[in-house]
């Protein structure tokens, strides 16, 4: 090859091995199926883009939410006809039961770890049900707000609380439908292996309880 | 050079995707791609078609156009094709075209993977992306609160394709690299859709939920934006200050960096095509890198630069100014970069090169009246919005759309096979880079003479010269509009009928895609993936022939090194 020097090349070798894109060292053009990081046609990337897409996915979400807090904390300080909102009390109940599902969720992936698929089953169910859980309870949370006669156009407090509990609720959502995919799909005939997609939703579901968690820090606070 | 047949491999048989798979629900990244393409090409004629009415009606008012017309002339009509224009272009424009048209097509194919990470998301991402360019559109039709609404919900539909493009971007250049797709070895288109992704991340998601405030607002009642809480006790000036510059604020936190996010991939596009055609390796490299990074993160942090004569805090605009004014340093670094690519080479002038230089001279010309506007003290006072109209029209929309029309006409004979006609494209080129100047340069001129009250000087005299610029304004509108149509018969005309071209690589580029035939085949590397051994710009200026060498040619050492049961006649060397 012209103007490249043997120790060029040699570089060139050093700089390849494990950094390239993380597929492994570089093969020559065979066709020959060793195994050893190779992919054969068609092909599949690798799972890792789940776990880094929802790492992103997160990032963004919390921006999204970040500009909705400032927005808070903004109106707070410089509004002058703040009402000062009283939290439904069955908040604190969802709080909990949304806390011990994240709590089952860490215990089942441990059981998985363990290749033990039953009991994961179970304790996934076990946290499932309390996040369905905490979403109906979220809702008759609502249904307090709106007896005690404040509803979203009632005062900026209130806005808040509904529009973030809303949105919130709608996160966590999506998360139920990751995972009663997690219950229900059937891996064998999947893409994407049981382990990877119980992790990647229990990222979110965790992220989702954390994200709740400074949501209520932030309404009890700036009420 | 190692190309890739699509020929040799035997690929396991899949069943023939059905009518249905192969159009709308087409998940192939080269078929999106284009489609962002074709969906930027018609928002850009709709834009400037705007732009044309709007110029029109500043210069004689009294002028009946017919379409117009049917609308009543009453001034929120003006507004509407304002909100419209600026809409179609920064959104559906110049950050569809350069991201996630170019980038859909070109970046698995510049890293060596077959498809982006996530296909299904990705048509996803096109037909909500489509579908708020509908609705943005239809919001011009209806009545004017009706339309806002509509339009607001448009924005948050885009601004969700746009989080879920850039997510699919990101992922991609993280997890799907060919062996050997080191990041130093990254061409720098890649380095500008990654960053430019990482950006996106961040800011949408912002315009999204000032939008959902919005929304709540106007549907449900809510109280973020509405004046309705703090009417009663306070003086309007401070509802008015409190309220907007809320509003202000989240908006413009996106709005400032969203000008990045329209410019990061026309800094990678315009460096690689420099390079390309200057036959040289792309001056410091690694920093015109950290330059990109720079123009992200700095980018991030000067929302507040359109702020100054909002009430903010009295010592918050010195901080956005330095910060604002800090932005020049990666500039200069690009600038640098670009000027040092150029530097003593065999620059090759073909339509393509003509753009990219075009650029470098449009982001040039532009960028120096931002530094004036990024002066607190300057920019509130003596500085009117036409200046500010030139200045962001030259340097984003102008400078971003040659970098696209570079782009266009670099891999042109890549997505068709066959190549625009060079001889109509340098006419097109010339005639726009001046229609350009002749528009922005005077708006510049216009912001300043609105401020100008030098005692003697008669007003009279202020106001003819104002009045006759803005004709000249709105003649080099309608010549440049005018030239564009040289453009249009150009893309159609090579579309069917330009020179087709037999070779992989006509332009002796050195990066993936070249290495494939045009157009790539469905899975882009046939049977063997690529792999990757060297920098992306190893161009060699001082050999006479073989100026170039592509980013897979295997180099020597490892060829002799690799087991003698490998065929090294797998790779062909092509010139």
């Amino acid at each position: 090859m012209p103007g490249t020097t043997i120790v060029e090349d040699i570089g060139l070798i050093i700089e390849d091995i494990g950094r390239g894109g993380g597929k492994g060292p570089p093969a020559g053009g065979d066709d020959g199926g060793d195994g050893g990081g190779k992919r054969r046609w068609p092909h599949t990337p690798s799972s890792r883009r789940y776990a880094t897409a929802i790492i992103l996915g997160i990032l963004s979400i919390v921006m999204f939410f970040m500009a909705m807090a400032s927005a808070f904390i903004f109106l707070r300080a410089t509004s002058s006809r703040w009402v000062p909102l009283r939290l439904p009390s069955i908040i604190w109940f969802n709080t909990l039961v949304l806390l011990l599902s994240s709590g089952a969720m860490g215990l089942a992936r441990r059981r998985l770890a363990l290749a033990d698929v039953r009991q994961f089953r179970r304790l996934w169910s076990v946290a499932t049900a309390l996040g369905i859980l905490f979403l109906l309870g979220q809702l008759a949370a609502w249904r307090q707000f709106v007896l005690a006669g404040f509803y979203v156009a009632t005062n900026q407090a209130s806005s808040f609380f509904y529009i973030f509990t809303g949105l919130h609720g709608l996160h966590l959502f999506g998360g139920i439908c990751a995972l009663l995919y997690v219950s229900f799909r059937k891996f064998e005939r999947a893409k994407v292996s049981r382990s990877v997609a119980a992790e990647v939703a229990s990222y979110y579901w965790h992220f989702m309880d954390g994200l709740w968690l400074f949501l209520l820090a932030l309404l009890y606070l700036g009420k | 050079m190692v190309t890739y047949d699509n020929s040799g491999g035997s690929a396991p048989e899949a069943p023939a995707p059905g009518f249905l798979a192969r159009t709308l629900f087409n998940t192939g990244h080269k078929v999106i791609g284009q489609r962002y393409l074709w969906l930027a090409l018609g928002s850009v004629l709709l834009g400037m078609l705007l732009s044309l009415l709007m110029r029109i009606h500043l210069v004689w008012p009294a002028v009946q156009i017919p379409f117009l017309s049917s609308f009543g002339a009453a001034p929120e009509r003006y507004t509407a094709l304002t909100i419209l224009h600026g809409s179609l272009m920064v959104f559906l424009v110049l950050t569809t075209a350069p991201q996630a048209g170019f980038g859909n097509y070109f970046l698995p194919l510049q890293i060596g993977a077959r498809e982006m990470a996530f296909p299904s998301m990705n048509l996803f991402s096109f037909w909500a992306t489509a579908a708020s360019l509908v609705v943005m559109t239809s919001a011009f039709f209806v009545h004017r609160d009706a339309g806002l609404t509509l339009w607001t919900a448009s924005v948050s539909l885009f601004c969700f394709a746009a989080l879920l493009t850039s997510l699919n971007f990101a992922v991609t250049t993280l997890d799907l690299r060919a062996s050997g797709m080191t990041l130093p070895r990254m061409p720098l288109t890649v380095w500008a859709w990654f960053i430019n992704a990482l950006l996106s991340i961040l800011i949408f998601s912002i315009l999204l939920a000032a939008c959902v405030f919005l929304l709540s607002d106007r549907l449900l009642g809510s109280q973020f934006f509405s004046p309705l809480t703090l009417l009663s006790h306070e003086p309007a000036s401070l509802v008015q200050n409190t309220l907007l510059s809320l509003w202000q604020r989240l908006f413009w936190f996106f709005a400032q960096a969203e000008v990045y996010v329209a410019m990061l991939p026309c800094f990678g596009i315009v460096l690689h095509v420099l390079s390309t055609f200057s036959r040289n390796r792309v001056w410091a490299e690694r920093v015109a890198v950290l330059a990109l990074c720079g123009v992200g993160i700095f980018g991030f942090c000067i929302w507040g630069q359109h702020m100054f004569s909002s009430g903010l805090n009295p010592w918050s605009p010195l901080v956005f100014s330095l910060l604002a004014s800090s932005l020049g340093l990666p500039a200069c670094v690009l600038v640098l970069s670009w000027f040092g690519t150029l530097w003593n080479a065999k620059i090759q002038l073909n339509t393509a090169m003509l753009f990219a230089l075009g650029f470098v001279s449009l982001f040039l010309g532009g960028g120096v009246s931002g530094i004036v506007l990024a002066r607190n003290d300057l920019a509130a006072v003596s500085i009117s919005d036409e200046f500010v109209t030139g200045h962001f029209h030259l340097v984003m929309g102008v400078a971003a759309t040659f970098a696209i029309l570079g782009a266009l006409f670099f891999w042109f004979p890549k997505i068709f096979a066959r190549r625009l006609n060079e001889t109509l494209g340098k006419l097109h080129f010339w005639l726009t880079f001046a229609g350009v100047y002749c528009v922005f340069m005077p708006m510049h001129w216009l912001g300043l003479m609105a401020h100008s009250r030098a005692p003697g000087v008669d007003i009279s005299t202020v106001a003819l010269l104002v009045t006759s610029l803005r004709a000249l304004v709105t003649a080099a509108t309608i010549l440049t509009v005018v030239a564009q149509t040289l453009f249009l018969f150009n893309f159609v005309w090579s579309f069917w009928r330009g020179d087709q071209t037999e070779v992989r690589n006509p332009w002796r580029a050195t990066t993936l895609e070249w290495s494939v035939s045009s157009p790539p085949p469905i899975d882009n590397f046939g049977a063997s993936d690529p792999v990757i051994y060297r920098g992306a710009y190893d161009f060699i200026p001082e050999a006479a022939l073989e100026d170039f060498v592509p980013q897979n040619v295997v180099p020597p050492l490892v060829e002799r090194a690799s087991q003698p049961k490998q065929e090294t006649s797998a790779g062909t060397i092509e010139s």
